[in-house]
């Protein structure tokens, strides 16, 4: 239904066709009918009920998504038919039309979409997809899917396509001109078996769609119904426009990350980082690079540079190790080698073979002579295996610094040299084999040389090392160890190297980035959370909070809330809850879901509702909503029914939900206390007449008046008229606790004329003077003005009802 | 509402000028209506915190805090209702020259035509009793109400006399009264006494020590006036004790079980209840002294005792905050009970044989008060 997927779905470079083939390839060993049978529970359609409420669900979602990005006011129709043995589902939506080239892509293609990965807040993530309910139709009607479309200013087609299962390809049969009343639009008609037996749900999930989506006009008409069921729109603000982001390092799966290898342009991986992802740049990147060297290659063990005590000469060996150059040059070069080594505290691999390099083009220009790659490269291994010889006395040093004092040193001794024996063994058993050993470890490498070392310590020195103690030491030799300088694999390399992108993804998780920006969420916001449930729900209150952007993984999301209360809601049992992600409601598997989880952990009591036990859903006449928008929704199951129980969303939802429900107390109990100063009035309203008459028998004196006393006993606010000589003067007494600022109006049947501190407006041969003052506790206001011989009629807004008194 | 008849109620100063003030109140009522205002009465408290001593008289009176009664609040309007029907009812009353007990006043309220005007309970109408002698300066007896229980008994060498309905009757409290002693009249102002051969008066908390007293023949060998205060202390038992001190100029003794509700009737007794500390004056004996049983003779005579309860502990202890009982003689007492942490009845005394109350405790305890 929407046109644009497919041109979006490219631009992130990890189109979601990606995922498709992913998954078909997966299933590669049996037909497309099969792998929608295998899977029909988690795509929504293991049942004639759900299947038909599944297919409602995706194709208006589908209509929603077209008319937004197409920025058209959503007029959605959705009609369900009983015919003899089916039911016809028909959708149709005011949206921009489809072309015939993206019929098939959009309708057709199992599992096609290209929200899949993309890094925008869409309804289209939540579903598999319209063509799960193409697919479904088919297989159990045998009838094809019949589309019309057209374009804003084109004529309208007709198309009837079906998905041919051996291949996973749509074919499309019919292609003609028709004509459409609609002036653009989509409309989709599919013939399925079902029943409705979840027309509660179905009711449900339009109605809440609806309240969502207060923007949208959407009819419903299906055979239990004797009239439509219309929803109005309530705004005609479309959502905001979300922006697409590029994914986040931390927010994609291996599978992404492998198919954007393949995609990209770039060459190098620091490259591809830098294009395909938000938030990194070249620091970013290094980071990441470096990380990834780290588990690819390992670090490289320095130690440190043998000195006068050490078993060990770097100048002789390398002297030795140097043929036929000249003693001068060859002196020259073993002491310029020892020399660049002694900058260094200790050294890698790395450190030497850069050192022989060095040393090897100082004495070529020096001397005049070659020292060829043989030659330095002998250099390399002779100086080496000198730095080496202090393996086992720094392995003691680096252990006995990282564990406490108070282990028995013969043990310390005998944990450095067994992992110094294993950097040995490595040695060992890579000779020759490639570059050689360089005593490279990777961080897990190392831990497992020293749980082994630490093993037979305790066995044979019978020291323990705990997990702490082992961890510290890993922690000095990982610290020690330096990242190796090799150039990390080409991006055409990692593509097919399923391990090393394994451990890229590792390394992007790893590092420390900026977390993603949030202009790509478009929240309903507040203002429009309350307009979607005033619409829909007859509640004497309204709240609604929306939350700033957070960030979970490596997506962002906004939480909002949205509470109704009194009015027509129904007093009895549970309040109703509205789950909402990206704007689609979720219906089925209430219980699983986080929004669920974070309203029954909630105190209730403290917002003034009912809560029996003081825990789970609270009872009473209200409504609870939670939406997530995200960029990425953490469903418990591809069915997407439940948002995941994600520590950082539940967070959201609690303070969402707390924060509309503290105007839902304050409003309990501004309601809480007119009642019963409602009650308090009917109260002294009997008893204090009677206190008067009783009060005239026992004094046998004359009937008293006693409106004025009862104003001042109800704290009321007394507006009084008093007349003298041509003045009129209203008198407002505030006997309450706290100040009022009323709207007074005089309505009188003569010009006053001009009136200071007031307006005056004239209607209809009446003046309608009117104040705005402000009374404070306990104090009086006058608003005088001149007038003779007229009729008043005073009108006082901005006070309730049970605290006003007038005496005019 | 009984039927007895004050033969002078028709011409009784005390009761016309009742019923004046009783209409007084009302007009106050009146007049705070008539100028819009909101109908107020003001209490003084009367709480433990807003009692003090009037060295003046003597006595502990109410001081000066006071509640505010309005008909601003529910509860209010309803007390000041409740007041406004009393205060008919009981204006009616004294102009019918009738009197009425305060249960009575209580069951009466039934059958006002307005609910909110009925009470709750016996103490809603006990209070509001006394909430309206507290305002008008009038005591209950001159509104013609009694209390449920008739007064308590006396006995002693005490010639009186009393106007019954049926006429004047002199009374010797010895000679002409049975085992049961004299029967104190619920408005004992009524008495005049005549002649007597008092030393002292023992009032007694229990009526088996009272009982043990006459029948070992205490109150002829000491002449001794013996008031049986059955348990707390009704107003007629507290109003005849100050009247036979004052008139007799003889010492008043008090003796009690040992406990701290022990300690609050000789409290009232001496220095006035708070529920009545305005009528102190009227009731109160100051010089009224201490016998025991003192928390020291349980030590002293090895009495048998029971442990002290939980609210036992917390009456001490609130004693101790009492100002009432801000003396060294009290605070040493209560302080060693909680120490001990036992009290002891008057019968303990048995323990040590029938006689030794008459014959060792009491002249050993009231020789060392200078009594004897």
């Amino acid at each position: 239904m929407t046109s644009f997927q497919s041109e979006l779905g490219g631009s992130g470079g990890d189109g979601g066709e990606g995922i498709a083939e992913e998954l078909a390839g997966e299933q590669r060993a049996i037909s497309i009918a099969e792998f929608f049978d295998k899977n029909k529970h988690m795509l929504g359609f293991d049942s004639g009920a759900r299947g038909l409420v599944t297919a409602v669900k995706e194709a208006v979602d589908n209509a929603l998504d077209a008319t937004e990005e197409a920025d058209v006011l959503p007029d959605i129709y959705v009609e369900i038919e009983e015919l003899d043995d089916y039911y016809r589902l028909v959708v149709e939506d005011n949206g921009p039309g489809i072309t015939r080239e993206q019929v098939p892509k959009i309708f057709g293609k199992l599992l096609y979409g290209s929200r899949f990965g993309k890094r925008e807040q869409n309804r289209g993530q939540q579903g598999i997809g319209i063509s799960a309910a193409v697919l479904y139709s088919q297989k159990t009607s045998g009838k094809p899917a019949k589309i019309t479309s057209k374009p804003r200013g084109g004529d309208a087609r007709y198309f009837e396509l079906i998905i041919d299962t051996d291949t996973n390809e749509p074919e499309i049969d019919v292609d003609r001109g028709t004509t459409w009343e609609r002036p653009h639009g989509t409309r989709i008609e599919l013939e399925m078996e079902g029943n409705m037996r979840a027309r509660q749900q179905l009711h449900d999930y339009i109605e809440h769609t609806a309240v969502v989506n207060p923007h949208a006009r959407i009819e419903l008409r299906e055979p239990g119904l004797d009239e439509p069921l219309k929803f109005e729109r309530a705004t005609d603000q479309l959502p905001a426009e979300t922006a697409e982001i590029k994914p986040h390092p931390h927010g994609v799966e291996l599978g992404t990350l492998k198919k954007m290898l393949a995609a990209t342009d770039s060459y190098s991986v620091s490259g591809f980082l830098q294009e395909e992802f938000t938030r990194v740049g070249a620091t970013t990147a290094g980071n990441v690079v470096d990380a990834f060297r780290d588990r690819q290659f390992g670090r490289e063990m320095a130690w440190r540079i043998p000195t006068a005590g050490d078993d060990a000469d770097v100048t002789a060996a390398v002297v030795d190790a140097t043929a036929n150059k000249g003693a001068e040059a060859t002196d020259a070069f073993g002491d310029r080698v020892a020399a660049e080594l002694d900058e260094h505290d200790a050294v890698g691999h790395g450190d030497v073979s850069r050192a022989v390099d060095a040393a090897a083009e100082a004495i070529e220009e020096e001397f005049d002579v070659r020292l060829g790659t043989t030659v330095r490269e002998n250099a390399v291994a002779a100086a080496w295996a000198e730095v080496t010889t202090v393996r086992e006395s720094d392995c003691y040093r680096l252990v006995d610094d990282a564990t406490t004092k108070r282990k028995d040193d013969a043990a310390i001794e005998g944990l450095g040299r067994r992992v110094a024996g294993r950097f040995a063994d490595a040695e060992a058993a890579e000779a020759g084999v490639g570059d050689g050993a360089r005593d490279r470890a990777t961080r897990d490498t190392l831990a497992e040389w020293v749980e082994w070392a630490a093993e037979r310590t305790e066995e044979r020195d019978g020291e323990t090392f705990g997990a702490t103690a082992r961890e510290n030491v890993v922690d000095a030799f990982w610290a020690r160890a330096r990242t190796v300088r090799a150039d990390p694999p080409k991006v055409s390399a990692l593509v097919d190297d399923r391990d090393a992108v394994a451990r890229l993804l590792e390394a992007m998780r790893e590092t420390d980035i900026l977390s993603p920006p949030t202009d790509c969420l478009a929240p309903i916001t507040a203002e429009l959370v309350e307009a979607g449930l005033r619409k829909e729900y007859d509640a004497d209150f309204f709240a609604a909070c929306t939350r700033d952007a957070e960030v979970h993984g490596g997506d962002p999301f906004i939480v909002e809330a949205g509470i109704a209360y009194g009015g027509a809601l129904d007093t009895e049992g549970s309040v109703e809850t509205l789950r909402f992600a990206n704007r689609v409601p979720l219906v089925y598997q209430r219980g699983a879901c986080a929004t669920v989880d974070v309203i029954k952990d909630i105190n209730w009591r403290n917002y003034n509702l009912d809560q029996p036990g003081g825990s789970g859903i609270p009872n009473g006449p209200a409504v609870l909503m939670v939406h997530v928008a995200s960029t990425n929704v953490p469903f418990t199951s591809e069915s997407k029914d439940a948002v995941a129980n994600v520590p950082e969303i539940e967070d959201e939802i609690e303070l969402a939900l707390r924060e509309a429900a503290r105007e839902l107390k304050t409003y309990l109990n501004r309601q809480r206390s007119l009642k019963e100063r409602r009650q308090k009035r009917d109260t002294l309203a009997e008893i204090l007449p009677e206190m008067a008459d009783k009060l005239t028998e026992v004094t046998e004196r004359e009937p008293l008046d006693i409106d004025d006393s009862l104003a001042r006993i109800m704290n009321n606010v007394l507006v009084e008229r008093r007349r003298e000589n041509g003045h009129c003067k209203l008198v407002v007494e505030n006997n309450d606790d706290a100040g009022v600022e009323p709207e007074i109006t005089d309505i009188c049947s003569v010009d006053p004329g001009e009136v200071e501190g007031a307006s005056v407006v004239e209607m209809d041969g009446e003046w309608f003077v009117r104040w705005e003052p402000s009374v404070g506790a306990g104090e009086t206001a006058e608003l005088v003005y001149d007038v003779d011989d007229a009729e008043f009629e005073v009108a006082v807004e901005g006070i309730a009802e049970e605290k006003l008194t007038t005496n005019t | 509402m009984s039927t007895d008849t004050d033969a002078d109620a028709e011409t009784d100063p005390n009761s016309e000028r009742a019923r004046e003030e009783l209409i007084e109140l009302a007009s106050e009522f009146y007049d705070q209506f008539a100028e819009g205002d909101v109908p107020r009465m003001r209490i003084p408290t009367r709480t433990k915190s807003n009692i003090e001593y009037s060295e003046e008289k003597g006595v502990w009176v109410l001081g000066d805090r006071r509640t505010t009664r309005t008909a601003k609040t529910k509860a209010g309007a309803q007390k000041l209702l409740k007041a406004i029907y009393t205060i008919e009812f009981l204006a009616q009353q004294l102009e019918e020259g009738r009197s009425s007990t305060l249960r009575e006043l209580y069951y009466l309220s039934e059958s006002w035509d307005n609910e909110f005007a009925q009470f709750n309970d016996q103490d809603d109408s006990n209070g509001l009793i006394e909430d309206l002698e507290v305002v008008s300066g009038v005591t209950r007896e001159d509104f013609h109400m009694r209390p449920e229980e008739s007064g308590a008994t006396l006995m002693g060498p005490l010639l009186l006399r009393e106007q019954t309905r049926r006429g004047e009757r002199e009374i010797h409290c010895q000679e002409d009264v049975g085992e049961g002693g004299y029967q104190i009249p619920n408005n004992p102002d009524t008495i005049e006494f005549l002649e007597n051969d008092a030393e002292f008066i023992l009032c007694v908390e229990t009526g088996g020590m009272r009982d043990r007293l006459v029948e070992n023949g205490f109150d002829e060998e000491h002449g001794c006036i013996v008031v049986h205060l059955k348990g707390q202390p009704a107003r007629a038992t507290r109003r005849i004790t100050k009247r036979l001190h004052g008139e007799l100029d003889i010492p008043v003794v008090v003796f009690t079980d040992s406990d701290p509700w022990s300690y609050r009737i000789y409290g009232s007794v001496a220095y006035g209840s708070i529920k009545s500390a305005h009528l102190s004056e009227y009731l109160a004996t100051p010089a009224a002294q201490f016998v025991g049983i003192r928390p020291r003779d349980i030590v002293e005579y090895d009495l048998p005792t029971d442990p002290l309860s939980d609210s036992d502990i917390n009456a001490l202890e609130s004693e101790l905050d009492d100002p009432r009982f801000q003396t060294e003689f009290w605070r040493e007492e209560i302080e060693l009970q909680l120490d001990i942490g036992q009290k002891a009845e008057q019968q303990a005394l048995a323990s040590r044989g029938l006689d030794f109350v008459t014959d060792t405790y009491l002249p050993e305890r009231l020789g060392e008060m200078g009594v004897f």
